[in-house]
Order: C-alpha cells, then structure tokens, then sequence
C-alpha cells in the first residue's frame, strides 16, 4: 500500500462543477483555485437541463456555450466537462440533449482549440441492449462534432448502486472508433435510425442487472449472458450503418 | 478596448464580492431564460429537427456568437455572495487564448495525451471510463473498477461514489465524507494496478 498515493497526483483530471444556470459558489471558486496555484489538471464540469430555467434546445445550447466559455475565461479550467441532460427523463442520451450538445461542441470546435468533453447517462440499466444503443449514439455524436474526451457511463441515470460496468465504456470506445472521420451527413443517418431504436422507450426503460450479477468478479469478466447482449448491440448499430 | 489582464479564479473571486447584487429568484427565473431568448431572437438560433450534428456552418458560428454575448450580457452568479461577475468580450477571448490545447493525464506508460480534435478528426477522443459518479459500494468497488481499467480502449478512469467507508454512511458534508473520498482515491489506484495499469489517470 505504501506505493500508492494517498490522494490526487497532478495529472490527474481534478473536477469542479459549476451550477445551473451559470451559477458558481464560493466552494467551487476555493477548490479550483488550489488545484490552479498546484498546476493540476483542472476539468470544470457543468449540465445544463434541457427544459429547465433556459428553456428548450436552442436556448440551452446558448447558455451551455457561455458556460464553456466561463470554464476558460474565468475559472482556470483546462478542459470543459459537458453533459446537457432532460429535464424529464434524466438522461444525457435523448435526441434533444444530444443534438444540444453536439451544435455545442461544433460552435466551441469550429472557433477556438479548447478542450471539450462529455459524460453519459442512460436511462436504462446495465446489461441491456437498450443502455448500450443510448452509449453508442452519444458517442457517435460527441466524436463527429469534434470533442476531445468522453466520460462514462452512469446507467440508469446514475442513481442506482453498482448498476455499471466497464462494457458499457467499451461500447462508448468501440462507437467512437468506428465513427472517426465519418462526413456529418451520413453521421447524422446512423444517429437518426440508431436513436429511432430507442428514444420511445424512455418510460419503460429495463432496470437492468448489478455488476456482481452481470460480470464474474473474481475473474474479472463479464458473463457469457452479457457478452450475447454486447454482441446484439453491435449487430443493431450496424443495421443503422455504423461498421465496426 | 483591450483587456488589462486575462481573468483568473482570484480575480474572478474579487469581482463576485463587488458585482451587482440579485436575488437567485431573479437570476434562475427571470434573467437567465429572459437573457438566453433574446440572445436566440438575436442571432436567429434554430436547430434543425433532422440534424443532430449540425451542417450549417453559419448556424454554428452564430450559436458560438450568442454564447459569447449570453456570457457578456449576463455574466456568471455566485450563491454565496448573491452577485454577478461580469466579463467583457476581450476578456473572453483572451482567456480562451490562455486555455491549454493538449493535456497529458496519468503517468508512466498509461500516460495519455488529450489534444484538441478539429471537426470528427481521424484521431479519437480519450475514453475515460468508469462509474461517472454513479453510487458503489464498498464490497465490490475495486472489481468494478478493474472492469473498466482492463479494457483496451479505455484510457482513463471517471470514478463512482463509495456509498460508505469501514461501513460508516459517507455523508455529505461530514468528515465520513472526505475520508470515503480518500478511500475511493485508494480503490481506484489498486483497481488500475490489479489491472497492470497503475499509471492511468483518474
């Protein structure tokens, strides 16, 4: 144990978060500045709510580019974590929040070099099909509208206990793989029908299973049950065009 | 006019305590949807329903205008002090200017760089993977992490809440809450090692 350090190493990714709507306190304003005077890394995340106090999609998208741009010009931050989420459904995943943040990062991408990230929230659990289409979609969007680096995932919605696993961030890497380069044209095809997949769902989204019953812990892999669903999911956002 | 100096967070602290006072009522519901429709009008903002990723490259430039003039316009609230900083456009870009472009996070051999893409760049973005924030507990948080760490194309880990530490509720707000922190600081690391990562950033 003694090799291990008991705390954050400079490069690592030290995270502040900002409130909504363009809200800061003086908690926020005393962490970052410690982390700025040490040379840390410093991501400054922030999630504005589509219907929430801005409003629908355009206006959100506003508010969002001024808090990225709060990030840089007046908090010290190296690289802006995003994640604009639905007021109703709590996700990151839905059309409308996607689409907020991809004319985000393309408006931050198009006109300056920043650093730009973005976190996921399903709605549906671990360990179904559906909770890996909502990863592979996000994914798809956050690559082709330029951002540097992609946080994730907390399935259904990020409230329940050990209802994550790291297959789900394999989907995120594997979707981002596959899309790089992609023309935005056909990329807005696959996002169309993959979405098309899933979005009616919301309401009745499966809970999914826990880690300890989705992968064997002691061996570190996941069940042959999961991999199946994995592979499921690959074969349907190929049916949307993506190939793998 | 030209900016005196780019804004930092001591600066920023400073024109919080002497910003205009508002009420947080005010701020959430009447200035900032107020603000962010007439800056929508302004710049004529409206999504298409078919594109996600955007195409109109005019589109895009004046959303990034109208944010720009949504931060000027408005500014940024602070909770504690009940007031507004307020930025001015120079100052904007110069702290864009300031921003970094490339970052390396984690160390040894695990050390990634994350650079600025352009547009869907053949390059793809670092996956940080993990939890992202999503409680855990305690008996099987380290197996959890290790899940993520042995994936190839993960390259760094985003951690989950420990939901408690020695079986004591990590509450909020408490010192149980800082040592549960420490704890999943400590988890994290062994989980990365176990996996033969032990340089991945957190």
């Amino acid at each position: 144990m003694g090799l291990i350090p008991n705390g954050m190493k400079r490069s690592d990714l030290h995270e502040a978060s900002q409130m909504n709507e363009m809200k800061v306190n003086n908690s926020f304003l005393n962490t970052v500045s410690g982390w700025h005077i040490s040379g840390d890394n410093v991501m400054i995340e922030q999630m504005p709510i589509f219907g929430g106090y801005a409003g629908g999609a355009e206006e959100t998208a506003i508010c969002d580019v001024a808090t990225t741009l709060a990030t840089f010009a007046a908090f010290n931050g190296d690289i802006h974590l995003d994640g604009p989420i639905h007021i109703r459904w709590g996700n990151t995943t839905a059309k409308d929040t996607i689409r907020v943040a991809a004319h985000v990062a393309c408006a931050m991408d198009y006109n300056t070099d920043v650093l730009l990230a973005n976190q996921y929230y399903t709605v549906s659990g671990s360990g179904t099909e559906m909770c890996l289409l909502e990863t592979a979609a996000q994914a798809i969007a956050d690559t082709a509208s330029g951002r540097e680096l992609l946080s994730g995932v907390a399935c259904s919605r990020g409230v329940a206990e050990n209802r994550t696993t790291g297959l789900e961030a394999r989907m995120m890497g594997e979707a981002s793989s596959a899309i790089c380069g992609t023309d935005v044209e056909t990329t807005n095809k696959i996002l169309n029908r993959l979405i098309d997949q899933y979005e009616n769902k919301f309401a009745t989204a499966p809970p999914g299973k826990t880690f300890p019953e989705l992968y064997d812990i002691d061996r570190s892999v996941p069940c042959d049950e999961y991999l199946a669903v994995y592979e499921k999911a690959l074969a349907t956002i190929s049916k949307c065009g993506l190939d793998f | 006019m030209a900016s005196r100096k780019y804004v930092d967070v001591f600066e920023a602290y400073d024109r919080f305590s002497e910003g205009d006072r508002i009420p947080e009522e005010t701020w959430d519901y009447q200035i900032i949807p107020s603000n962010a429709r007439l800056m929508r009008e302004r710049y004529d903002i409206n999504f298409s329903k078919t594109d996600i990723v955007p195409t109109d490259a005019d589109l895009i430039d004046r959303l990034f205008l109208a944010g720009v003039d949504m931060l000027m316009t408005t500014g940024i609230y602070n909770t504690d002090f009940s007031r507004v900083l307020k930025l001015d456009e120079d100052e904007i870009y110069d702290g864009l200017k300031m921003a970094p472009k490339k970052l390396s996070i984690g160390s040894g051999k695990e050390k990634v760089k994350c650079k600025a893409r352009r547009g869907n760049s053949m390059r793809k973005p670092i996956i940080e993977g993990g939890p992202t924030g999503a409680p855990v507990s305690e008996d099987v948080f380290e197996a959890l992490i290790v899940s993520y760490a042995q994936e190839p194309s993960v390259d760094t880990i985003v951690s989950g809440v420990l939901n408690s530490v020695g079986r004591h509720p990590a509450v909020t707000n408490t010192p149980w809450e800082i040592k549960a922190t420490m704890a999943e600081i400590r988890h994290v690391r062994e989980a990365t090692t176990l996996a033969g990562r032990p340089g991945m950033g957190i």
